[in-house]
């Protein structure tokens, strides 16, 4: 019986061709699965943006509400991670590179290793540790005093309200900390070397000047690293935010949903942050396996 | 039926659905609900089944029942925020088909829900809570929207929180601002989810008059899911009963004290003793 309406809703379903009809599964297929509705979500809460109930003032103050939150808030932490990794990369590569006798190439190593793939994934990271984290119980609480129904009920689009200007903020914020993470990693790095190096005199033996380190980094940067530098934070801006929404909307009236939501949050942004660096890098190895093909 | 604020016919409700609700966004077609509909029948419990309602415009109607039989969930449907199995909705002579059935599409339609917890937002203060669906809808200019929260807020005595945040009141205050919520938006039909219980009598008396006034001069309809009887009494309104998954036939409050059906019985057994 049950079936029956709601094969009654799917009317349209039944005039589609063989072709169509074996679209229309696959579609709704990948939709059924997790990653479908995060797509989904992800497309309503983007698409929200431009629905008729925008209003710039509430928005714009929303999104720095989320910016200020999301980032500046995280900044401190993220400052010293940045810090002393790139200390710590710049000494290693420095000292390794000189004894094997690629010393041209430190450039290079750099800015694999800092900019392209560690200062945008551990920048997600932090903030998918933390804001994404945060997000999902603040949410997750709001379902769970049906204050997201309610929100419903008074017409508002708990979509429209909740998740897009967290979008927009976690877009904003995730972009402004990468450069952030890449630059400090690169300059307050350098000065933690040059202490370490002043206080730890001959134990580490590595000479290095910021005209040589500066101009490395500068000629090894390519078109593809600047481009990827937008592209990457924000690709990972729309996963920690879309799922963490997802996590925290899709909690039933059930505190006890909360904790688990919000580590399937944090431990699904980090497994699609990966996929989706894998996927944004192979950019990089499409190109080096082009250069191969030219040298032979 | 143009006289009709809400008709809702044919209308089936299982418990299972409730629990699973995050699988009404499953394209139907992948229905295993229905290929393993056997395993899960069992568990099923029946809430509705072929229940029919239906409102006149600018009446009042109290819905009163033995609790855990689905009242507040009745309201919740009605409101859009539970999607039944089956069921006919007419908002003001409107059809609104299953599929397209939702809390926005409800709301539209102005439709307003005053939930059993009040359900205020809790990030903000009780001034923006009142002027946040109004904001949000950008119906009125901003001057208009201070002077309309203003306004509710005397109605339901709230002035003095005015800026304090949800966590800070006690639940006849996060009431009395639900209703004044509800109130701001101007709903043509307002569905009060038990609007007393939790008051002390002294604004449980004044709420009478406000939803007398809401009657009057807006001719606004209202459904109120009460344990409270006297409240059918003092508005001067019919009383329904939820048993055995239907609703009895709407009688005054008067015909109810005298009527020999057993669940009348049972409920009205304190108030018989003292009229």
């Amino acid at each position: 019986m049950l079936f029956e309406t709601k094969m009654q809703e799917n009317r349209a379903y039944k005039n589609f061709s063989y072709l169509g009809k074996a679209f229309h599964l696959m579609g709704a297929f990948f939709l059924d699965t997790s990653v479908g509705r995060l797509f989904k979500l992800f497309i309503q809460s983007f698409f929200a943006i431009f629905s008729k109930k925008r209003s710039f003032t509430a928005d714009s103050r929303n999104i720095i509400n989320q910016v200020f939150f999301t980032g500046v808030e995280i900044f401190p932490v993220l400052f010293v991670v940045a810090t002393l990794f790139g200390a710590v990369i710049i000494i290693e590569v420095i000292s390794m590179m000189s004894k094997v006798g690629f010393s041209d190439v430190v450039g290079d190593l750099m800015v694999i290793a800092i900019i392209r793939e560690l200062g945008p994934v551990f920048t997600a990271f932090l903030i998918a540790g933390r804001s994404g984290s945060a997000l999902t119980t603040y949410i997750g609480s709001m379902a769970i005093n049906s204050e997201v129904d309610a929100l419903a009920s008074m017409g508002i689009d708990p979509i429209r309200y909740l998740v897009t200007p967290a979008l927009i903020g976690g877009i904003l914020a995730v972009f402004i900390m990468t450069v952030l993470f890449s630059f400090s990693g690169v300059f307050a790095g350098f000065l933690v070397t040059k202490a370490l190096i002043y206080i730890g005199g001959d134990l580490i033996n590595i000479q290095i000047t910021w005209s040589y380190l500066s101009s490395a980094i500068l000629d090894s940067l390519t078109i593809a690293d600047f481009f990827l530098m937008v592209l990457k934070p924000v690709v990972f801006a729309c996963i920690i935010v879309t799922n963490a929404s997802y996590q925290g909307l899709s909690i039933q009236k059930d505190i006890r949903q909360v904790p688990k939501a919000t580590s399937r949050s944090v431990i699904y942004s980090f497994l699609y942050i990966v996929i989706a660096d894998v996927l944004l890098s192979s950019f990089y190895i499409f190109q080096y396996l082009g250069e191969i093909s030219k040298i032979i | 039926m143009k006289n009709k604020a809400l008709i809702v016919q044919n209308l089936y409700f299982d418990y299972m659905e409730v629990l699973s609700s995050k699988k009404t966004v499953k394209p139907s077609f992948l229905n295993l609900n229905g290929l393993f509909g056997a395993v899960f029948e069992n568990k099923k419990k029946e809430i509705f089944k072929n229940l029919s309602f239906s409102v006149n415009i600018g009446e009042t109607i109290c819905i009163a029942g033995p609790s855990g039989h689905g009242k507040s969930a009745f309201l919740k449907i009605v409101a859009g925020i539970v999607k039944p199995q089956r069921g006919d909705f007419y908002y003001f002579g409107e059809y609104l088909p299953l599929e397209r059935f939702s809390a926005l599409e409800v709301a539209e339609r102005q439709v307003g829900l005053v939930f059993q917890n009040g359900a205020l937002i809790s990030n903000l203060r009780v001034r923006d809570n009142i002027a946040l669906p109004l904001r949000y809808h950008g119906r009125y200019s901003e001057s208009e929207v201070k002077e309309k929260v203003n306004m509710a807020m005397d109605l339901m005595r709230v002035r003095g929180e005015a800026d304090h945040f949800p966590h800070t009141l006690s639940v006849g205050v996060k009431k009395r601002v639900a209703i004044a919520r509800a109130w701001a938006m101007d709903p043509k039909l307002l569905l009060l989810d038990e609007p007393t219980s939790g008051l002390d009598n002294y604004n449980r008396n004044n709420l009478l008059p406000l939803i007398d006034n809401m009657r009057q001069l807006f001719n606004t309809t209202i459904v109120i899911v009460t344990h409270d009887l006297l409240l059918a009494e003092e508005l001067n309104s019919d009383l329904v009963f939820l048993q055995n998954q239907k609703f009895t036939a709407p009688k005054s409050f008067n015909e109810w004290l005298n009527s020999e059906e057993s669940v009348p019985r049972e409920l009205f057994r304190n108030i018989r003793t003292v009229f």
